[in-house]
């Protein structure tokens, strides 16, 4: 090729230069990504980055998953050099939030923080520091004090509120999900509750290829979204009313008979027998005496018996359960009662769905609902939903008849198939660290013949827990154990007494209307009937939170609620409030201290396991961090490290934790860092990536030396870490990954308290509530019942929550400030014009905006994709301030099977869709 | 350089390069993301003067586009071939840069009385008209619209230049603008027809898209092509009966210029967009008229987008039954790199990056 000539041509040449290539990711939640990059560098400062474009090919006739990356990505670089860049510790000098600071030692930070830190011990105990579990995983060892001390940590589930409480509901699982390449086998793909042209950037083209490769898409949605302009059909549903579609096409599906009679018998509780004087399904007890409470039972059609349902196995070991027909039981004590399946439960509830009825609650036509119902039936069908329907307050609703949907088309646990929503594992090597009784992987190796062993024990009690159960019983386990971690804890007690809300949750227009009970009775039962642990529940009732810890996240942005609550009702009462981040967040401003930690290309980590592509990504660093910010891993060991020192100083040999137990204050980083052999990155980095082939998780002979070179390399098994089980499947290292196929295939039980995939929760609290089946109900009027719009919301396309909200390479590619979308002739109503200035109002709040007018949107309609910065609108009052923060109290529900808290799992939620606002024009 | 009249109309003919590199975008494909524009900007126009400079952008269609209103800006050519008079677009109408005000909120010690936001009160950006459209709910339309520099077959900014700063490689037809040689006076600017071409105040320039030039000698493909997560920017020569290109393009016409009738024969083809049917008064699929309005997408992409709409959706209904298809196939990607631009395979951090 001949080479254009001249100095402006070569300086362009010399532009595309570097010094070094290093392999880079972002270690952040970002749904969750974690793409191979490569970094360059030049004169010890970041250029750009470029994906790295080297993924193989997984399963023949599936395309690559090259070039994972996205926009955000593809300007990280800039953010490590942006305004808001923390370069320095920084303490507060002037009010909380007036933005001066001056700079400061590290030593003096540290020692003024861990002191701190010691006298909330002191004056209030050690459920005063407040830890806010955030999911940015390259942030986590910032915290390292709060594991080493048991602190309470809020749960990132109910933090965050990326949890699917239908899926748990019915398949007692976290998020069992597909790898991204499997969208590409869908025959017919249900874009739902989920917006992935926005949130899927670095995936989406599976489902464009999808449809080249014959498969159909469908996007059902209030707006026109980016997702339905490359749909083959788009479905405008009401907001919040998408159960009584997806009922509408269970409906239609039975009554044509469509539904897969074997695949409900075997993977579903719709055979299982229900009493129909009590409404409660018929229990082992009433049976024959002594037996489990936990048996259940069918109707066996060839011999016209009763008979168990096996609880080691799903498959029908040759009986034929009854779905239809009422039958005669004699109980244990001589009396008789009727019994009837499920199934035939569900047919009645469907009655009030038929497509005529279900079009005038949802407005989709009777046609179309009949139309993708059969299809539905018919095709390897995947719903595409992503975290927006558990955000409604009947989220758990919604999710439920989406999953009764599948259920009922034998739609999961076979490639092409299922939903598809956020999952994580975690890496062994990294997580047992602590606890091996030394460096090497020797002891890694005994450490895992120790959880082997622990499993093993488990069993005992009872030959017939699968694996998923055993992962589950001893996560709540190791929560329980003395000398344990942090103290994992749902954070709605904490927020119901201590962060104001109690009056939010309680005020009726908040709360669903044809609910038996106020909200304080639901949550006094609760406690009362002790289905919370009372360290959670009884706790801060008198404990106030003097200490918040936060690490890479941003609370005050994040709060559904919003911010002005929290300074309100929560910031009087803290003595101490530290930000660790590495740029000024909202809470940093907030905040009596700002450490800097390092950005992603200045330190040593791994982005965050992702099930979605199921790699081990390297970030490694491509520069020394800018001024005196510190990697995460540092901070953390410095800042336990100078707790010690200050307890020694101030005779503190012990105290005692959250879980009541006396712990030392002394030994606790040599602990963590095995006396110093595992405190530097690098070593850290390397045992844990070592370790981690040991546990199987990685390839044997995997070290940091290995991925230096590759960049990345794919797991070979989930590991003992619970999330990566919840996936039911087996990682085949040469096909795409499909969840839930230990259920399909293997027949093994699911954990729920039926152990199947469950839609009937005979819980006396969804009894009363009529949500024993799914069913469609309207949200509740929270944000005020006479307004007008309803304010819908989901991740943006610039950001991954507020982190690249203020990169301004960004911001020139929006309107660079708060928007809000509203429909053309509402606009026009209110006389308001693209651009102009609105401020939308609910009853607790109200917030600033420009107006985007669109035809897109439904009428009746406002979209605030979320994402910005409170210190990016007037008066720094955001969405989050229209938002009551309000929960579903039947999330308080416990005592019940499955529903018992699990980390990351079930456990009340905020709702904060479909929120009453105005919108009125500002001059 | 311009030693060769490459480019130029001699003799009622326009002298063609031996070969023309050229890309295709799938717009079923793109998700309006901007990495193409990020990409780009990280590369190569982070600069002094270049701030505001977004050599390739991605507009939501219908819109007013970057910079704004650049459909009405004039340039090219008629239909005999003569020169249309342009409109030279301001730094304003591209959208500016915006500055913000990140000192002030971070350490004015103001408090929430100031908050962040552009220090002027930008009325345009590159993206600003982003998921607006057009129709009417529940029938709204829109889709989006990357563009760059088209290196045009015969490019009206060459045939302004004064100085003949502008050349179109005989190798490839990639057109460069000489740096050294311009003198900004910017009728490159005005008469090219899709205002792709930014001026460079600071050092008194105009400048734009090098087709990434530096990494094509290297055997890499373009950046906005080679960072597209969507796949949709397919990259090769016109003539390799074997490559996309030709495939998009000559056989299966597929891939549309976009309004070819500004005279300058552009390099950039586009696969036009398919939409979800209309909704009638009752809410049932409606087939009577598309989505987006035809006479909309000929405006664009002229008449030859009827057929190529019809063949798109003729294929997928074939492989719905499960035939095999050729075009789907190209379209599908299934090998990252070699599929999408297989004359530009290499990965850029294997090649060697460090200056003499």
């Amino acid at each position: 090729m001949a080479k254009t000539q001249g100095a402006w041509a070569d300086a362009y040449r010399s532009k595309w230069t570097w010094d070094k290539v290093t392999w880079g990711s972002h270690s952040v939640d970002c749904y969750p990504g974690g793409c191979p990059w490569r970094v360059y560098t030049k004169d010890g400062r970041i250029l750009r980055e470029e994906q790295s474009g080297t993924f193989p090919t997984i399963e023949e006739g599936v395309p690559d998953m090259n070039p994972m990356g996205c926009q955000k990505g593809a300007s990280w670089s800039h953010c490590h050099y942006s305004p808001d860049r923390v370069t320095h510790p920084l303490k507060r000098v002037g009010e909380r939030g007036e933005g001066k600071f001056e700079q400061v030692s590290w030593d003096v930070a540290l020692t003024e923080i861990a002191d701190g830190i010691l006298d909330a011990i002191e004056s209030d105990g050690a459920a005063s520091i407040i830890n806010l579990f955030t999911p940015e995983p390259g942030a986590a060892p910032a915290r390292m004090f709060s594991e080493a001390l048991g602190l309470p940590m809020t749960d990132g589930n109910a933090e965050f509120q990326d949890f699917s409480p239908g899926w748990h509901l019915t398949w007692g699982l976290f998020n069992p999900t597909s790898s991204m390449d499997d969208w590409f086998l869908a025959e017919l793909t249900l874009i739902w509750h989920a917006n992935p042209v926005y949130t899927n950037i670095h995936w989406y083209h599976y489902v464009a290829e999808s449809r080249y490769n014959g498969g159909e898409v469908v996007t059902i949605a209030p707006d026109y979204s980016p997702s339905a302009i490359h749909a083959d059909y788009h479905l405008p549903v009401r907001i919040g009313s998408d159960a009584a579609l997806a009922l509408s096409m269970c409906k239609v599906i039975i009554d044509a008979g469509l539904y897969q009679k074997q695949f409900v018998q075997e993977q579903t509780d719709l055979p299982l027998l229900v009493r129909t004087d009590t409404g409660r399904f018929l229990r082992g007890p009433e049976v024959s005496a002594g037996e489990r409470e936990d048996q259940f039972y069918w109707w066996d059609t060839h011999s016209g018996t009763l008979a168990m349902a096996p609880r080691h196995t799903l498959a029908t070991m040759g009986v034929d359960p009854a779905l239809e027909g009422r039958f005669t039981v004699m109980l244990v004590n001589g009396t008789t009662v009727e019994v009837e399946p499920v199934f035939a439960r569900l047919r009645r509830r469907l009655e009030a769905y038929e497509p005529e009825k279900a079009a005038e609650i949802c407005e989709v036509s009777p046609e179309n609902i009949r139309t993708l119902a059969r299809k539905v039936a018919t095709r390897k069908t995947k719903i595409f939903v992503g975290w927006n329907s558990g955000k409604y307050y009947h989220g758990d609703l919604i999710e439920r008849a989406m999953a009764l949907l599948l259920g009922l088309t034998g739609n999961w646990g076979k490639k092409g198939t299922g939903t598809r929503s956020w999952a994580i594992s975690a890496m062994d090597g990294e997580i047992f660290i602590p606890g091996k009784e030394s460096p090497g992987q020797e002891a890694a190796q005994r450490q895992i013949a120790g959880l082997i062993a622990m499993r093993r024990l488990l069993t005992t009690s009872d030959p017939t827990l699968t694996l998923e159960m055993i992962q589950n019983r001893m996560m709540a386990l190791a929560n329980d154990m003395p000398q344990g971690p942090g103290l994992g804890m749902p954070p709605a007690f904490l927020w119901y007494y201590q962060y104001g809300y109690k009056d939010r949750w309680n005020d009726p227009e908040n709360h669903d209307p044809s609910y038996p009970r106020s909200f304080d009775e639901y949550m006094n039962i609760a406690i009362e009937k002790g289905w919370w642990d009372p360290r959670f529940s009884k706790v801060y009732q008198n404990t106030k939170p003097r200490v918040l810890f936060e690490a890479g996240g941003n609370v005050l942005r994040r709060q559904r609620g919003g911010q002005k609550l929290l300074l309100e009702n929560l910031w009087p009462k803290l003595n101490l409030i530290v930000s660790v981040d590495y740029r000024l967040t909202t809470t940093g401003l907030y905040s009596d201290y700002v450490l800097p930690a390092a950005q992603h290309y200045e330190k040593l980590g791994h982005s965050m396991p992702s099930v979605h592509h199921l790699n081990y990504v390297l970030c490694d660093r491509a520069a020394a961090p800018v001024g005196e910010a510190l990697p995460d891993l540092e901070i953390g060991f410095r800042l336990l490290e100078k707790i010690e020192e200050r307890a020694a100083a101030r005779g503190m040999t012990e105290f005692t934790d959250a879980r009541g137990q006396r712990r030392p204050l002394a030994g606790l980083s040599d602990h963590i860092s095995h006396k110093g052999a595992l405190r530097d990155e690098e070593k850290r980095t390397d045992e844990s990536i070592r370790d981690s082939a040991v546990y199987g998780v990685l390839p044997k002979g995997t070290t940091l030396g290995t991925l230096r070179d590759k960049g990345f390399v794919r797991w070979t098994n989930w590991g003992h870490v619970l999330h990566g089980t919840s996936q039911a499947s087996t990682i085949e290292p040469d096909e795409v990954h499909n969840p839930l196929r230990w259920h399909t295939e293997d027949k093994i039980p699911y954990d729920t308290l039926v152990r199947r995939a469950q839609y009937y929760i005979d819980h006396e609290w969804f009894l009363e509530c009529g949500e024993e089946l799914p069913s469609h109900k309207e949200p509740p009027k929270q944000g005020g019942g006479k307004r007008r719009f309803q304010m819908t919301s989901g991740h943006n396309r610039w950001s991954i929550h507020s982190m690249n909200m203020t990169n301004d390479i960004i911001l020139n590619t929006h309107r660079g400030e708060p928007f809000v979308f509203i429909n053309d002739k509402d606009a026009k109503s209110l006389g308001i014009e693209n651009g102009d200035r609105v401020k939308l109002v609910s009853n607790v709040g109200e917030a600033r905006y420009a107006a985007k007018v669109s035809p897109a949107v439904r009428p009746s309609q406002v979209i605030v994709y979320n994402g910005f910065e409170p210190y990016m609108h007037e008066g720094w009052t955001s969405q989050s301030d229209l938002e009551p923060g309000h929960v579903k109290p039947l999330g308080l529900a416990a005592g019940y099977g499955h529903l018992s808290y699990r980390i990351l799992s079930w456990q009340p939620i905020p709702a904060d869709r479909a929120v009453r606002v105005d919108v009125e024009k500002v001059s | 350089m311009a030693s060769n009249l490459v480019g130029r109309m001699r003799d009622g003919a326009v002298i063609r390069p031996k070969r023309q590199l050229a890309m295709v975008f799938d717009l079923n494909k793109c998700l309006g993301c901007h990495t193409c524009a990020m990409a780009c900007k990280t590369q190569w126009t982070s600069g002094e003067g270049m701030d505001a400079m977004w050599w390739t952008v991605v507009n939501t269609q219908p819109g007013r586009g970057t910079p704004r209103d650049w459909e009405k800006m004039g340039g090219g050519f008629d239909a005999s071939g003569e020169a249309r008079s342009g409109q030279l677009p301001t730094r304003e109408d591209f959208g500016d840069a915006w500055e913000f005000n990140h000192e002030e909120v971070f350490q004015g010690g103001k408090g929430t009385s100031v908050h962040l936001r552009p220090r002027t009160n930008p009325t345009w950006g590159p993206n600003w008209d982003e998921d607006q459209g057009g129709g009417e709910y529940p029938n709204a339309y829109y889709f989006y619209l990357p563009r760059l520099c088209n290196h045009c077959t015969h490019p009206a900014c060459l045939e302004a230049c004064p100085r003949s700063a502008i050349e179109k490689r005989e190798e490839d037809g990639v057109v460069l603008l000489n740096e050294d040689r311009c003198k900004g006076y910017r009728f490159c600017a005005e008469a090219c027809p899709y205002k792709r071409i930014y001026f460079n105040a600071t050092r008194g320039i105009s400048q734009k898209c090098i087709f990434c030039f530096p990494r094509l000698e290297k055997g890499v493909a373009p950046a906005c092509a080679r960072q597209c997560p969507g796949r949709l920017r397919f990259v090769g020569y016109r003539d390799d009966p074997n490559g996309p290109i030709w495939k998009l393009v000559d056989k299966w016409k597929v891939a549309l210029p976009l309004h070819a009738e500004f005279g300058t024969e552009p390099n950039v083809f586009y696969v036009p967009p398919l939409a979800p049917p209309r909704h009638d008064a009752a809410g049932r699929p409606d087939r009577d008229k598309p989505r987006i309005p035809i006479e909309y997408l000929r405006s664009l992409f002229g008449d030859g987008v009827d057929q190529a709409l019809e063949t798109l959706r003729a294929e997928m209904e074939k492989r719905r039954r499960g035939e095999e298809s050729e075009l789907l196939r190209t379209l599908i990607v299934y090998r990252w790199p070699k599929d999408i631009f297989p004359d530009f395979p290499n990965d850029p951090a294997s090649v060697e990056g460090r200056s003499a």
